[in-house]
């Protein structure tokens, strides 16, 4: 049978193991939360701070990238001119700000990148290779599949608010958020039932360790980025 | 009491987690904004401890919500919050599974503890920020304050606001656990649902 | 071949208030399905045919708690001695609500998930997933996000798991609920394949046109036991008029005969709703309405009908102004309604009904629709209860919405529109998963709303719902209105084109 047909299509532009993924992950992680702001320790944190946008570039989110190099920008800009000339609350609101940013910006962006560059599939094949167990799995594959009817579920019962009138006539926010929230937390509940039976028909359970169609594998660049990672963090305790 | 895990409990968590998180999503986003990033320890809890009151009455043995903790952890992670989420995380789970137990799973008062001890994983979201930017803010400060003054700075903030952030999220769980407890009596227990 | 010896089950159910309730499922039922046999399963709702396919994939008793008595075999084995995994091995199952049954937000990983589960080798699921898709014409639907498909799709990737997996027996629970009837007979030619296949298939449900030629056996039941059991023959010989006091759907969409009210006497026949160059579209442009040039009387009941994705909702949803982005004028008994005046105008009850049931009491949900600050409470309250006892709902006024039952909460829900005051009432599939009884209860419910005066407007797929109660019918396809025109015996058979019968 000629398999001109793609099962699932490839994400564009380069393709990362999850584990690698995470991999970054910690590393920027670490040196951005604790790098002080002299000596090796800076290099590595300049480093660090351009791996997202390097990231975003390679697969293709050019928005989210080149605005997180504007918003860094801007930071920089603040840091080095705006503050020295304000003072006192303004000043320590403005530094805060800042500081909050430059130091855990690139953490943010990178979580950024991997949420917007793995599916769900991808994600969840990397776990069982992981040896996480079943118990994790399971759970956060049902979550990824039930944020999206959560949205559906908050449209719905919106609309039907708009169409009956609530919400204009309720003064006492309580009340609003009890008529939102009671039918979601309801529906919640009849789902987690009507899944339940669906996937034990379906054979989830199994003490047999499943298989997956998804293909995650470690590839050449991945152990090279992993060698580069692990080189940045011991130089980073060891300076 | 079932001492297993049957995939309709792995189901639960994984949709009242899934629940929990997105609204403690949409709150913490109003947290950007520097003023609510102070009290968004006590509205987050408030909000969320509605549905995790639900989620609890749901809970009959050991290890759901632990589950739920390491999730959010891990979920907090992969977004870029770094690692002591996990210790915060794992920790007001373990002490929130310890309350639940000593409730035997069938108290409502237990509950509604269990929402404020809960709540104290949401330092791990605010504490990183605190301590790690101290360090580079008062460095920074050296060179024009002097060095006495930076110590004594230091020395003043952190434990006042660290046991003012806990209370906050006790006092937010527990609110949001009565408020919970309520919504239960009100529409659950009385649709039958409980 | 599967076996039930003296099989009786009762769910444990308990009440609001704690105390255990009994429902019967099953009573003393001995079955034997042979080997490559087309069962279908029918009867009131309750009759026991849910419970017979929750037996025959393992729910019952694993995932339904209740009292199981008596024996069932698959293939020589009783089902007490394996696991709800052993038995999907054999069994693979359908569910009547496509929304809640999927695992997967991916098409592609969702059509795995029942082979991935039992372990299978990657390359062989693939592999059967590409002879699947190319046998079912559903390459289009691969590597999609199931929440972008639309009913009918959804149950075709459901099918297809199941093809890729091949069990010997193959269950469904009223799977053609949701579906419009292109859908449905998509699903009449995967059955026809499964049959062809020798598969073992158990097929529970209220729509019966489309089962009429590829049943083998038709079981027909009443609380909890059979009472007919015919074979294929005799299914062939069922008049409809025997079927309707079976309570059974009619076999064949030609025989339902037209029993609506439009040869009654209208009391304003010159009111219509007008759309004048109309046009709606979504931020993707990819789906939009258009009505250039449309009136229709305000005293009928009126049809809409189209296939999935044809812009039923689309247009319902801006009439009833829950859309603002719209150009055009849409104008009611001579005044055109702006976005607000329409919201004030409409009320509509959803497909899915919990999501507009908000209060703690049926008593209260009815008085939430009564904004006008006029009234005082005892005289709002006395309205509701007249209301109430109209719609047989007196004996629930203080029963939290939530535990009523399906057909409960929709009349709940018709109540809190009757006392809103708003004169146009939008029905969206209000007969889905319905039998024949509780439909005919709907169908006299909205003859009586045109009685009062209300303007009804209904999304339906259900022909024999349309030919009780429907007087007027508005035809859409690719977000345009192709056809409206009033139902009778000479324009019926553009209504029969467009089911295809």
């Amino acid at each position: 049978m000629d398999i001109g047909l793609q099962l699932t299509t490839e994400k564009t532009g380069l393709k990362i193991d999850p584990r690698t993924k995470i991999m970054i992950l910690i590393t920027v992680g670490i040196i951005m939360m604790s790098g002080k702001l002299t000596g090796v320790e800076y290099i590595l944190r300049i480093i660090c701070t351009f791996v997202p946008f390097v990231l975003l570039l390679s697969v293709r989110q050019f928005k989210s990238a080149f605005g997180y190099l504007f918003i860094l920008l801007c930071v920089e800009l603040c840091e080095g001119f705006i503050v020295p000339k304000t003072q006192g609350v303004l000043n320590l609101v403005i530094m805060i700000i800042c500081g909050i940013i430059s130091r855990f910006g690139p953490s943010y962006l990178c979580g950024w990148y991997v949420v917007k560059s793995t599916s769900v599939s991808e994600f969840v094949t990397a776990m069982d290779k992981m040896y996480f167990p079943k118990v994790i799995t399971i759970p956060m594959s049902v979550m990824f599949r039930y944020f999206p009817t959560l949205k559906e579920e908050y449209s719905s019962i919106h609309d039907a608010m708009k169409m009956r009138g609530i919400g204009k006539t309720v003064k006492n926010p309580f009340v609003y958020i009890e008529y939102i929230l009671v039918p979601i937390m309801m529906s919640t509940v009849q789902i987690a039932n009507d899944l339940s039976a669906a996937s034990l028909t379906k054979g989830l359970g199994a003490h047999k360790k499943r298989t997956h169609i998804c293909d995650v594998r470690m590839k050449v660049f991945d152990v090279m980025l992993i060698v580069v990672l692990i080189a940045m963090l011991v130089i980073f305790f060891i300076f | 009491m079932q001492k297993k895990f049957e995939i309709k409990d792995l189901i639960t968590v994984g949709v009242f987690t899934a629940l929990y998180f997105v609204l403690t999503f949409i709150v913490a986003c109003l947290g950007f904004i520097p003023i609510f990033m102070a009290i968004m320890p006590l509205i987050a809890p408030i909000l969320v401890g509605i549905p995790l009151m639900l989620y609890f009455s749901k809970v009959k043995h050991f290890g759901m919500v632990l589950i739920t903790s390491v999730i959010i952890a891990i979920l907090m992670f992969v977004t870029g919050h770094p690692y002591p989420i996990f210790i915060f995380c794992i920790g007001a789970g373990l002490l929130t599974e310890l309350v639940l137990f000593l409730g035997k799973y069938e108290s409502i008062k237990a509950c509604v503890i269990g929402s404020s001890t809960f709540s104290l994983w949401i330092l791990g979201m605010t504490i990183a920020f605190f301590f790690s930017f101290r360090e580079s803010y008062f460095a920074s400060l050296v060179d024009g304050y002097g060095q006495e003054y930076v110590d004594k700075m230091m020395s003043y903030t952190p434990t006042w606001m660290f046991f003012a952030m806990i209370a906050m999220c006790l006092v937010g769980g527990l609110l949001g656990g009565l408020l919970g407890a309520g919504v239960l009596k009100k529409h659950f227990k009385k649709a039958g649902m409980v | 071949m599967i076996e039930f010896k003296d099989v009786t089950f009762k769910y444990n159910i308990t009440d609001a208030e704690g105390n255990k309730k009994d429902a019967v499922g099953v009573k003393d039922l001995n079955l034997k399905i042979n080997d490559g046999e087309f069962v279908v399963l029918t009867g009131f709702s309750g009759c026991g045919k849910t419970t017979i396919i929750r037996l025959l994939n393992g729910l019952i008793p694993k995932f339904y708690n209740g009292e199981l008595t008596g024996e069932i075999y698959i293939d020589g084995k009783n089902t007490m001695d394996m696991t709800i995994y052993d038995v999907s091995e054999k069994v693979g199952s359908v569910f009547q609500n496509p929304r809640s049954q999927f695992f997967n937000v991916n098409t592609t990983d969702e059509i795995a998930f029942s082979a991935e589960n039992q372990c299978i080798d990657p390359e062989i699921i693939k592999s059967k997933i590409i002879d699947t898709a190319y046998s079912m014409h559903i390459k289009s639907l691969l590597d999609r996000n199931i929440f972008d498909l639309s009913g009918g799709e959804k149950q075709m990737v459901a099918c297809a798991g199941i093809d890729v997996l091949s069990p010997t027996i193959i269950v469904l629970d009223e799977p053609s609920s949701n579906l419009d009837h292109r859908a449905i007979r998509r699903l009449k030619n995967i059955l026809e394949e499964w049959k062809k296949q020798g598969k073992t298939i158990v097929i529970a449900e209220h729509r019966l046109f489309f089962l009429k030629d590829l049943a083998d056996r038709m079981i027909v039941m009443e609380k909890g036991e059979i009472i007919k059991d015919l074979n294929k023959e005799e299914i062939s010989l069922l008049k409809y008029k025997e079927c309707e006091d079976l309570g059974l759907r009619a076999l064949s969409l030609e025989d339902v005969p037209i029993e609506n009210d439009s040869g009654s006497k209208q009391n304003y026949p010159n009111d219509r709703l007008e759309f004048k160059d109309f046009f709606f579209s979504y931020k993707d442009k990819k789906h939009s309405v258009s009505v250039p040039d449309l009136s229709v009387p305000c005293n009928d009941v009126i049809a809409i009908i189209g296939h999935n994705g044809a812009g039923k909702s689309t247009l319902v949803r801006n009439i009833c102004g829950l859309e603002k982005r719209n150009k055009g004028s849409i104008v009611y008994k001579g005044k055109k309604l702006s976005n607000s005046e329409r919201l004030r105008n409409c009320y509509m009850i959803m497909q899915d009904v919990n999501h507009q049931l908000f209060t703690e009491s049926v008593l209260d949900e009815v008085m939430l629709s009564m904004t006008d600050r006029k009234t005082d409470k005892e005289e709002k309250e006395a309205k509701a209860k007249e209301i109430l006892d109209k719609l047989s709902l007196s004996d629930y006024c203080d029963v939290h919405p939530m535990a009523l039952s399906g057909g409960q909460k929709q009349r709940t829900a018709i109540a809190s529109g009757i006392v809103s005051g708003k004169p146009i009432i939008i029905f969206d599939e209000p007969t889905s998963g319905l039998d024949l009884n509780h439909m005919y209860r709907v169908a006299d419910l909205i003859k009586e709303l045109k009685r009062i005066g209300k303007t009804v407007l209904i999304i339906t797929h259900d022909y024999e719902f349309i030919l009780k109660c429907c007087d007027y019918v508005i035809h859409m396809d690719n977000g345009v209105v192709t056809d409206s025109y009033r139902i009778d015996n000479t324009s019926i058979d553009r209504l029969k084109k467009f089911i295809e019968i």
